[in-house]
């Protein structure tokens, strides 16, 4: 083929470019823009741009205001657009990736949009691309987004199947409006017995791409980066008492190894096959020492716990060093059940050997630091170093400061001895260094600690600048413990929260204008935001976080004891009684509406008059025909018959105007009675007997 | 393989649709089932489940059980769409062999509305039409006719998609009427009629003023011979004599008048000068065999002999399975009891 001919082709194509109806398009271009938007902060930002560029062309072509390309230039813009996305993604293959190739396929696809057949091919995919969704954000309000996203395109389709339709966009939202409510009891019921079988196989979700959180490293600045987030970073329901603000530590790793400024895990967590994590973790009753945490998807394998718990539901389970993981890594919201122990239980001892490990210390740096340790070892026991290291921070004009200067060189030395001004990931990485090195073994511990009550107050909301770092020492006898410098810097921080502890500076929160958070002294804007989080929380909980174990534990508080396989017949069950009871409402009401149609009831009447009258129906047959047929039989019913039979006639004939249907309809009826009687009476002064 | 089991089904759908001007749609003949979109749109639903089985995602569960729960009330709505409806013949229409035939049909919708109904037949269709509950509109399908006589279309489809075009309800109904498809007009040579004046003609042709002969222009088709070329010596203009007696009457088109000719041919060229005369107003009779239509002028007189050219040695098509206006499907009036009593 040549060029030319190419070129030719092309145009020929152009010429079916508008067959489609504009109205149809719209809808689809609007849930397009709208399904969109839940992945505006996942997507590169050229990949947005490219795809409202396609779509807004395909816009203007309906209306000819531009030509849709040829298929060279199309070819082209693929290639183009194709090549930006393998550079931008660098070979990585996850979902996220893929969700991302997606959406620029969905963008290409408006460049050929043309047929029915497209319209229909972009129907599947943007339904698919809520799906996709769906799996990177799970809050009701996106979940309402992605809903309304379905609902425009099934009011499109619509639209495409009866373009001339007057009102059809209303008539399209109710039509769909009273499907949704019909079907509505059978959904929930699929929903909630629909078996929950185990992943087939599994894609991590994981993009590599970060996300806020607390890492597996601590540099002394980084904390305080965490504290200008206001993003949840898990919420908490207690079965019985919530502790006290101070006690709300949720430890999450354990830093035990200094590298120059930078405390790390001193041994790698174990490597575990890539999958998907269980995030289901039950909805049985909570006992009153029993809590339940929804984690916000981290990426990591660490699960939030307070000090002495021990784990409920089997998602999670209880590593070395009394930190709970998840099996797999948390790439979506998940839930967790823990249980508090007394504190007697805990008498945990450690052999000499493995403590060495907690007194690692770099070869050099911190002169200062190290020499204070020294002074303080060689005149006191363990206890009473760590008591005096709190009272220092207590009683010197220590700052806790959401600003720290910068502490280029021998940081803890500057810290502690020059500026004083810090944060806790500061105080806590300068307390071990001081401790390990007047000999006691201790670790960094990186977790959040406080939680501000939820809209009701029966639960807890984390966020991420609850986040902190704290100390652990070992002391013999009493195994390791809590040791926090912030607490006798800044008591408000562990009172009652970070905005407290630095309301003087008003740092908090500064960088991060639209944080609902930062305006808590608008009562409105706190009320809502808690509200907003609350049906939320319930909505997580209940139906998004609605997986095996929720429907074993639900299931299982019903009689006859409900397994996988009882579930699959339920669900059979369920749709095959769907189905027969919407047929037979259907049914019911073809009936109904048959019974209605008088016209037939009273031609069938007719019939059954002309049938006594010896003269039957016979196929084929025009009422007239069948009028001059009883004429001629019964000559005295002849006029009325043939009246009727122009009757009939007109009904069909006449262009069917409705208000006069009834009048004539009973003027049918009077001319039946009349022809009976005319019948019954020719019957009996001939002597034929009617009955 | 395919042509028995296409047959039977075509026995089937006859047996279950039997031949009738009006056909009201309901369980009984509505077929429905899933379009290529529709096939697709299961196949999408299985696959987002599948997604939301791997992903354990609650919510794709949910747009899931939603979207089938959608084309389960689709199935209905499609259904309703046409259940309930009416369709009458309400006038088969005429037309020339090759044309497209108009057939008015009238569409009555039942309690619900009937919306973006398609009626087509064979390879026609018309543009899908909107009737409201209760109210009615007429259309008409045009209907491809191949040659002359009755044309009875063996099924008219009527069909819809509506609302998402996932499924497809459609049935047929077969008329009972048939459409009368003139011959195609097919320039007629010059003719000789064997028919001998009437007394009628000899009437008409006192009223006409004309007693021996017709001298009017020539046009084309005329023999040479019969130009009158004397005239057309001393005056120039060129006109013909249409002498009668000698050469039968002009105002008689003839079946016999074109030996060798094929029938179907004859009939052709019939229609020819029967549209011509009709046009020009002259008065004419057509003779075919077995039936005489005297001589006469004006449309419907024309009209007339089309008809009868049309319908010539053709039987009008009667199906025995056909119903009278107005009965349900199974007329009650053939009960033995009233029938014997109506005869005592």
């Amino acid at each position: 083929m040549s060029f030319l001919d190419r070129l030719r082709g092309t145009q020929s194509e152009e010429a079916t470019a508008t067959n489609l109806p504009s109205r149809a398009l719209l809808w689809l271009i609007a849930s397009f823009a709208l399904l969109l938007s839940p992945q505006w902060d996942r997507l590169p930002l050229w990949l947005i741009a490219a795809c409202a560029v396609l779509a807004a062309w395909r816009w203007l072509a309906q209306y000819g205001k531009v030509r849709l390309p040829g298929r060279l230039l199309r070819t082209g813009i693929m290639l183009v657009l194709i090549g930006v996305y393998v550079a931008t993604v660098q070979g990585r293959f996850t979902v996220d990736t893929a969700a991302s190739f997606f959406v620029l396929a969905v963008g290409l696809k408006w460049l050929e949009t043309r047929l029915v057949r497209d319209f229909y091919v972009l129907f599947f995919i943007l339904v698919y691309l809520a799906s996709v969704n769906f799996l990177f954000h799970q809050e009701i309000l996106w979940a309402l987004v992605n809903f309304t996203g379905i609902a425009l395109l099934l009011v499109g389709l619509q639209v495409l199947n009866a373009p001339e339709l007057p009102g059809g966009m209303t008539s399209g939202w109710r039509r769909l409006g009273g499907m949704f409510l019909k079907t509505l009891p059978i959904v929930v019921l699929l929903f909630v017995f629909f078996p929950r079988m185990s992943p087939l196989w599994s894609v991590p979700l994981v993009s590599g791409e970060a996300r806020t959180g607390i890492s597996d490293t601590m540099r002394p600045g980084d904390i305080s980066n965490l504290a200008q987030s206001s993003e949840r970073a898990f919420r908490v329901t207690f079965g019985g008492e919530m502790p006290a603000y101070r006690d709300r530590y949720w430890r999450g790793l354990i830093l035990d190894y200094l590298d120059g400024e930078t405390w790390r895990q001193g041994q790698q967590e174990p490597f575990r096959a890539l999958g998907r994590v269980a995030v289901d973790g039950g909805i049985g009753e909570l006992e009153p020492n029993q809590y339940d945490v929804l984690l916000e998807p981290t990426d990591q394998r660490w699960a939030f716990a307070l000090e002495s718990s021990r784990a409920v539901s089997d998602n999670v389970f209880e590593d070395s060093a009394d930190l709970f993981r998840f099996r797999r890594p948390a790439d979506s919201p998940v839930r967790y059940r823990l249980a508090l122990e007394s504190e007697a239980s805990v008498a945990e001892t450690q052999n000499a050997a493995e403590l060495r490990r907690y007194l690692q210390l770099p070869q050099e740096g911190n002169p200062r630091a190290r020499e204070f340790a020294r002074e303080l070892r060689r005149t006191m026991g363990d206890e009473q170093v760590v008591r005096t290291l709190l009272q220092r921070f207590r009683e010197q004009e220590y700052f806790y400061t959401l600003r720290p200067p910068a502490m280029p060189e021998d940081g803890i030395d500057s810290l502690l001895f020059d500026e004083k001004r810090g944060f806790c990931a500061h105080y806590a990485g300068a307390t071990t260094f001081v401790l390990r090195a007047a000999g006691i073994p201790s670790r960094v511990v990186v977790g959040y600690q406080g939680g501000e009550n939820g809209a009701g107050g029966d639960y807890l909301i984390v966020r991420q600048y609850d986040a902190h770092a704290w100390v652990e020492a070992y002391v013999d006898g009493r195994g390791w413990v809590r040791i926090d410098p912030t607490a006798a810097i800044a008591p408000d921080r562990i009172e009652s929260g970070l905005r407290d502890a630095v309301a003087e500076e008003g740092s908090f929160l500064e960088n991060n204008w639209a944080s609902p958070q930062r305006y808590a002294d608008v009562a409105l804007v706190q009320w809502a935001s808690l509200q907003m989080d609350r049906i939320n929380y319930q909505w997580q909980r209940w139906v998004v976080g609605y997986q095996g174990q929720s429907q074993m534990d639900l299931m299982s508080r019903l009689p006859g004891g409900f397994g996988m396989r009882e579930l699959g017949y339920m669900t059979a069950g369920i749709v095959g009684a769907g189905l027969l009871i919407a047929g037979l409402i259907s049914a019911l009401q073809m009936r109904r509406g048959e019974r209605r149609d008088a016209f037939r009831r009273v031609v069938d009447t007719w019939h059954r008059l002309c049938a006594t009258a010896g003269v039957p129906v016979r196929h084929g047959e025009t009422p007239s025909v069948l009028a001059s047929r009883l004429a001629k039989a019964e000559p005295a019913a002849g006029d009325s018959a043939r009246l009727f039979a122009r009757m009939v006639n007109s009904h069909y004939y006449s262009a069917g105007k409705d208000d006069e249907g009834v009048e004539q309809l009973k003027r049918m009826r009077r001319l039946l009675a009349t022809m009976k009687r005319q019948l019954r009476r020719s019957g009996t002064r001939t002597g034929k007997s009617s009955d | 393989m395919k042509n028995p089991f296409r047959n039977r089904f075509r026995r089937w759908i006859n047996r279950r649709i039997p031949r009738s001007d009006v056909q009201s749609f309901s369980q009984k003949n509505i077929f429905i089932l899933p379009t290529g979109a529709g096939l697709v749109f299961g196949l999408l639903l299985v696959i987002m489940l599948l997604t939301g089985i791997n992903y354990q995602s609650s919510l794709i569960y949910l747009s899931t059980f939603l979207l089938g729960a959608v084309f389960v009330g689709a199935m209905h709505q499609t259904h309703r769409n046409l259940s309930g409806m009416e369709l009458t013949l309400v006038q088969p229409g005429e037309g020339f062999a090759g044309d497209d035939i108009p057939f008015r049909f009238r569409l009555k919708a039942g309690r619900d509305d009937a919306i973006a109904i398609l009626l087509s037949c064979e390879e026609s269709g018309l543009a899908p039409v909107h009737v409201h509950s209760g109210r009615s509109q007429d259309v008409t399908l045009p209907v491809h006719s191949a040659h002359r006589g009755y044309l009875r279309p063996d099924r008219v489809r009527i069909e819809t998609r509506f609302p998402f075009g996932l499924l497809k309800a459609w049935s047929w109904v077969r008329p009972v009427s048939a459409g009368l498809v003139f011959p195609r007009p097919v320039p007629a040579p010059e003719a000789f009629s064997t028919v001998e004046d009437g007394e009628e003609s000899a009437e008409a042709r006192s009223v006409d003023g004309n007693d021996h002969a017709d001298i009017r222009p020539w046009r084309e088709g005329d023999l040479s011979q019969r130009v009158l070329w004397k005239r057309f010596a001393r005056t120039g203009q060129m006109v013909v004599a249409d002498w009668e007696g000698e050469q039968g009457s002009p105002y008689w088109l003839d079946f016999n008048a074109y030996p060798g000719a094929d029938h179907e041919l004859r009939l052709s060229y019939l229609a020819f000068l029967v549209n011509e005369r009709g046009k020009s107003g002259v008065r004419f009779g057509l003779n075919l065999p077995g039936q005489i239509i005297e001589p006469d002028s004006g449309p419907a007189h024309a009209a007339r002999c089309l008809r009868a050219l049309a319908a010539w040695g053709e039987e009008r098509p009667r199906d025995t399975m056909a119903e009278p206006h107005g009965t349900r499907r199974k007329p009650i009036g053939n009960s033995p009891q009233y029938a014997g009593e109506g005869q005592a």
